[in-house]
């Protein structure tokens, strides 16, 4: 397809402005999503075996909920009723202090509920390990702090990524048209090493642009959707209602005549055939509108949420409120807006398609990173014929540098979230506290070397740095396995193995990656940044350089 | 081919496309948004649809800004996208009445 030339210069120049401001945001947002799409087995494996897995009969949970309704007027607000008992939810029934809000509360306090020994109520007051919210936030904020009215600054800041993201996927698309046919699924490696980089980056835009126009026009709505449903507000709705409450039920609250959880349960199940129940959410049991939030998963079907769908329901009477986020029985408005939720979440297909998101999440992080390789390599100056090695530009050197520097910081810096969870843990310090520091700490240093040693020198070191991270998180687990006198711990179910075996891989991975790089700066061609060989005055071979 | 090597190269105007596809672009998608609200099937008040309509304004907004280098120069850009929302505002203030 030919495109005129003064149409892909105005679009080469939006690609290359949107790409190089928002590429090294993306990738940290990129990457943390990929961890997130395991965020439940991350919690499982960060949470410390205080109290084993709960096997209870449905009646014994019923007693756990009228006690703890009895005795705690706090649960009365807001309790879950956790149906699946897993590492992170041991308990049937916990709850925590305060409302929960917009933002993470490090200090969170939440208590779990199970019965004892002697089968009367046992109550146990923890601080859940917030890692997985941390890395989910790192995620949505890219890491940048501070708060802008009520929401994290970072949200915002993504949005406008968002839009830059989108802006350079039409201007991506446009300029690799007229070569589509002859440049798509073409790798070639060889002499030509931004050539390369340019087929790679093609590869993985093109083959994954459905995904990429999903996540960048989703992020633009996440970011600023209460802006957009202020101002249908204002000139659209008016004095139209946008939403429609639950229906107020009246003097019915007496916690002590809510029906049994098991009864509620059992009207989900019949409710969603196909679904397993998971949790049930209790939102003000003693106001005029009490209603429970049963989530139930199924990996056949599109759900809304992040992992599940969900069923509204009156805990009093057990009638179904709301069905619009249950696969296959809402209204015909909102089964055409979960697949945006599901498509962004990848809650469509269980764990093959998360792992399938996984991919994607990485594949689009390396896609902003060989998109600021080829900024660096476009801008690159070769040695001619018997002169001298050329300076390369300041720009490039320091867009080199802080690529590496960002992109692996934030690798290592999750990294080493996980592995000092379990390590604070075994030295008795309260982790919620140290995850910031730890993050930010490695992260900053990370960035640092990347200016201090430069791109050549730091790109593989900070590859290894990332090896030796990862490779911390399975020799930590089995650290705390063999040693349990430590404190740590390593649980044993599938999902939680899975994290310690996926760091494994990626540790792996780094470590192959660092030695290519380090081979690079080493041997490669002097005329760039990725090279670390002194200057020489004039090389033995310079027509072997030349052009590459 | 040959008409198009005649015609004019397309100006950059950074300024005023970028404008008019961001500001222009946006207010045009929630205008179009608020059409779909009121004279869309089921008219304002079916339960969810205010979500549906919420999500139509990005992809709308999104691609009317990605595409509107396309025009010939800047003030071409910024006067048919200040039509369009004349024209879309105006039957939005109509059907709501």
């Amino acid at each position: 397809m030919k495109i005129r030339s003064d149409i892909l210069r105005i679009y080469q120049a939006v690609h290359t402005w949107g790409g190089i401001c928002a590429g090294m945001l993306l990738f940290i947002g990129f990457f943390g999503g990929a961890l997130t799409m395991f965020k439940a087995p991350l919690e499982r494996w960060v949470s410390a075996p205080l109290l084993p897995v709960q096997q209870l009969a449905p009646g014994q949970v019923d007693k756990v909920v009228a006690g703890v309704l009895a005795a705690y007027p706090a649960a009365r607000e807001e309790f879950t009723l956790h149906v699946a008992r897993q590492e992170h939810t041991p308990a049937p029934v916990s709850w925590q202090a305060g409302e929960s809000g917009h933002e993470l509360d490090f200090g969170l306090v939440r208590w779990q509920a199970t019965l004892g020994a002697d089968g009367e109520l046992a109550v146990r007051q923890e601080q859940p390990s917030l890692l997985a919210e941390l890395i989910d936030m790192l995620h949505r904020t890219g890491g940048i702090p501070g708060t802008l009215g009520e929401e994290y600054l970072g949200i915002y800041v993504m949005g406008v990524a968002g839009v830059l993201y989108f802006l350079a996927l039409v201007s991506g698309v446009i300029l690799l048209l007229p070569t589509l046919v002859k440049d798509f699924f073409a790798l070639r490696p060889g002499k030509n090493r931004k050539r390369f980089w340019l087929d790679a980056h093609n590869i993985l835009g093109i083959a994954s642009l459905p995904f990429h126009i999903v996540i960048s026009l989703t992020v633009v709505v996440f970011a600023f959707h209460d802006q957009f449903y202020d101002s249908l507000r204002a000139v659209v709705y008016r004095d139209q209602p946008m939403f429609t409450p639950p229906p107020i039920h009246g003097a019915l609250g007496d916690a002590s005549k809510l029906l049994p959880a098991s009864q509620l349960v059992e009207r989900v199940q019949r409710q969603a055939p196909g679904f397993e129940v998971t949790e049930l959410l209790y939102m003000g049991v003693e106001s005029p509108r009490p209603i429970v939030r049963a989530a139930v998963a199924s990996p056949r079907h599109v759900v809304q949420g992040a992992e599940t769908g969900f069923v509204i329901l009156q805990p009093y009477t057990g009638e179904i409120l709301n069905t619009s986020m249950l696969p296959g029985q809402g209204n015909t408005w909102s089964t055409l807006v979960a697949p945006f939720f599901a498509l962004h979440f990848g809650s469509y297909g269980g764990d093959t398609v998360r792992w399938l998101y996984f991919v994607f999440g990485l594949a689009g992080a390396a896609l902003f990173y060989t998109g600021n390789l080829l900024w660096v390599e476009k801008r690159r100056k070769n040695q001619l014929r018997q002169q001298p090695l050329p300076a390369q530009p300041r720009k490039t050197v320091l867009i080199g540098a802080a690529t590496v520097g960002v992109c692996l910081g934030s690798v290592a810096g999750t990294g080493a979230t996980l592995v000092a969870a379990k390590w604070l843990h075994a030295f008795g310090a309260h982790a919620n506290d140290a995850y910031l520091t730890v993050y930010y700490t490695v992260f900053l240093a990370c960035v640092g070397w990347g200016f201090l040693r430069g791109a050549a020198r730091a790109g593989a070191e900070l590859l290894r740095a990332c090896a030796l991270v990862a490779l911390a998180i399975p020799v930590t687990s089995v650290i705390g396995a063999a040693v349990p006198a430590l404190g740590m711990w390593a649980h044993t179910s599938p999902a939680t193995l899975g994290v310690d075996a996926t760091a494994f891989v990626m540790a792996g991975l780094f470590w192959w990656c660092a030695a290519r790089a380090a081979r690079r700066a080493a041997t490669g061609p002097a005329d760039s940044i990725w090279s670390h060989q002194p200057a020489q005055a004039v090389p033995a071979e310079p027509a072997s350089r030349v052009g590459t | 081919m040959s008409a198009d090597v005649k015609r004019a190269p397309i100006r950059p105007d950074w300024w005023r496309k970028t404008f008019a596809g961001a500001v222009l672009g946006a207010t045009l998608a929630f205008a179009l948004a608020g059409l779909f609200a009121w004279v869309g099937p089921g008219g304002i008040s079916p339960p969810d649809k205010s979500q549906f309509v919420m999500w139509s304004i990005a992809p709308v907004w999104m691609t009317v800004l990605g595409f509107v280098w396309l025009f010939r120069t800047g003030t071409q850009a910024l006067l048919w996208l200040g039509g369009a929302n004349l024209l879309a505002w105006g039957l939005l203030l109509f059907v709501r009445g």
